[in-house]
């Protein structure tokens, strides 16, 4: 049955380009593109900073039009997305922003608290119900962008730099979260980071972005078996790779620097 | 067999005695404030009592407050405290919410179409420039020396005022809350309610409490010039006739009608945003 699923493509991206003007110059934010995201795969997309990752995590999403090439989505697509700056809705509580999607979709208000308790409760806010985002630490704030997703059982979940904001140990805290929410309900991610760490750790594959006009510089499979840990991190399969990419991304930094 | 009891104390107490000193003290602190807070004015108006009826000062310029006290008691009496404050409040209300309402209005559809804006934008802040009082006049001649000219003096305060600030409001809200909503399904009318609305809330606030203390300012401006009736010729006429215990009155009723009105203000705001309240506690 997985064997099958592999081969379901739900998002096919074909030669991505992407031109920006900013301050009335053009400039290449993403130069020929290529990109498949198959049912229950997990990508994780990782480059330089400013190398086009996030503007093509929303042009897969659908938010944002390519300058030329062609976006493919499979029938009937549902696809949620956790932001960077966890874009939660400040005038709304824990459980209300939760149930968001959900009310904009039209389910009625009984079946949306029922399913956004549910997962208030995976992600470890219940009792917040009806605290205002405010109020909240940001890890907390990060498991209710996470949720808010969930919820809406998407088909794709596309994460743009999810744990950006966070120290060291909350970000740990919710890499786990993380792997065991995915392991639990196998939906198909796309992951913009910049931490090397957790696009092995998470990702079935990695993508290395060049630096600016952004390109597919390397696509890299993760071999460690899952359910994974932490633990993982010592692996000699996880730190060769990790070499891999590390050589990989300094060149491209070396050379962004020099052109600068 | 003291000795297991003792390190129990020793491990809880200094903590629990710790927590208990400081509660205690931020609310000795908190009291103290109120008491503060209460004594200053009353203990001036008894130095104002005091020295305006021993003649240390002007005591036909500086009317001491029992006097002022009253007189007010005498002005509600025959009438002309309650109708001046029931026409100045009409004014007042009548001018701050047509005028806030279609300044609201304008100043969101000005943030969300970029035509309109370019339009209209520099238009209003000129108009805002020019001191709404001096266009008086104009509306004097135009509407006669009726109601509406008063009305709309303190109409076009609040509407410029609230017109600025909701259009500040829309174009300021984060683009991530409104990629956010529109990510999440909400769409055209869905995205304005759910999303561009309590998003601009917090600077529709801001708006309504300057307003509310410029119309204040402008309703009494135009009292004193261009009516025989309010609070502000109150304040005028006793100036003219010489009456500073009046005035005194006068003064003192404007100064609580404001207080009552951005004190409606504020209990709206906490009302319909909750959300900021707990924010402002913290």
């Amino acid at each position: 049955m997985t064997g099958g699923d592999q081969d379901e493509w739900l998002v096919r991206a074909r030669e991505i380009t992407k031109v920006f003007t900013t301050h009335g110059r053009g400039v290449l934010a993403l130069n020929e593109v290529d990109l498949t995201l198959q049912r229950g795969s997990f990508t994780s997309l990782i480059g330089p900073s400013g190398c086009g990752k996030s503007t093509l995590l929303r042009i897969v999403g659908g938010i944002e039009s390519p300058s030329q090439g062609t976006i493919e989505h499979a029938q009937s697509l549902k696809i949620a997305f956790v932001f960077q700056d966890h874009a939660l809705f400040p005038w709304l509580t824990v459980l209300d922003n939760v149930a968001f999607g959900l009310k904009m979709a039209g389910v009625d208000t009984k079946e949306r608290n029922r399913r956004s308790q549910l997962w208030i409760e995976r992600v470890g806010l219940a009792g917040f119900e009806k605290t205002f985002p405010n109020a909240l630490s940001g890890g907390m704030r990060q498991r209710l962008s996470i949720a808010r997703a969930f919820v809406t059982e998407p088909d794709i979940l596309l994460m743009d730099e999810p744990m950006g904001a966070l120290d060291e140990q909350t970000r740990l805290l919710i890499q786990e979260d993380l792997i065991r929410l995915w392991e639990e309900t196998r939906k198909t991610v796309l992951l913009v980071t910049h931490s090397i760490d957790e696009a092995i750790l998470l990702g079935d594959q990695v993508m290395v972005m060049s630096r600016r006009p952004g390109r597919i510089k390397a696509s890299l499979p993760v071999s460690l078996e899952r359910p994974r840990t932490l633990h993982d991190m010592a692996d000699p399969r996880f730190v060769t790779l990790k070499d891999t990419i590390i050589n990989d991304l300094h060149d491209e930094v070396m050379a962004s620097m020099e052109s600068r | 067999m003291t000795e297991v009891p003792l390190t129990a104390i020793v491990a809880k107490n200094p903590i629990d005695a710790e927590l208990n000193r400081s509660s205690q003290r931020s609310r000795r602190l908190r009291q103290r404030d109120l008491v503060l807070g209460i004594a200053t004015p009353v203990i001036l108006l008894v130095l104002w009592q005091i020295a305006s009826s021993t003649g240390l000062i002007d005591a036909k310029i500086f009317t001491p407050p029992t006097t002022i006290f009253s007189t007010a008691i005498t002005l509600i009496h025959n009438g002309v405290l309650t109708h001046d404050l029931g026409i100045t409040s009409l004014r007042l209300v009548v001018g701050f919410v047509l005028g806030g309402a279609a300044g609201i209005v304008v100043g969101i559809l000005l943030g969300i179409f970029r035509t309109l804006r370019a339009a209209f934008s520099p238009l209003f802040s000129a108009l805002y420039a020019v001191p709404q009082i001096a266009v008086l006049p104009l509306l004097l001649v135009i509407f006669g020396i009726g109601e509406t000219p008063k009305i709309l003096t303190v109409a076009a305060v609040s509407f410029f005022v609230l017109e600025i600030n909701a259009m500040a409001g829309v174009r300021s809200i984060d683009p991530q809350l409104i990629e956010a909503g529109r990510a999440y399904g909400a769409r055209g009318r869905r995205l304005f309610w759910h999303v561009l609305i309590p998003g601009t809330l917090p600077a529709i606030f801001t708006g309504l409490r300057v307003a509310a203390a410029l119309a204040l300012v402008v309703v009494t401006a135009t009292e004193f010039v261009a009516a025989n009736s309010g609070l502000g010729y109150l304040v005028w006429n006793s100036w003219q006739l010489f009456e500073p215990n009046e005035m005194y009155v006068g003064l003192i009723t404007i100064a609580l009608v404001g207080v009552i009105l951005t004190g409606i203000v504020e209990l709206v705001a906490r009302r319909v945003m909750p959300w900021s309240r707990r924010n402002a506690r913290d």
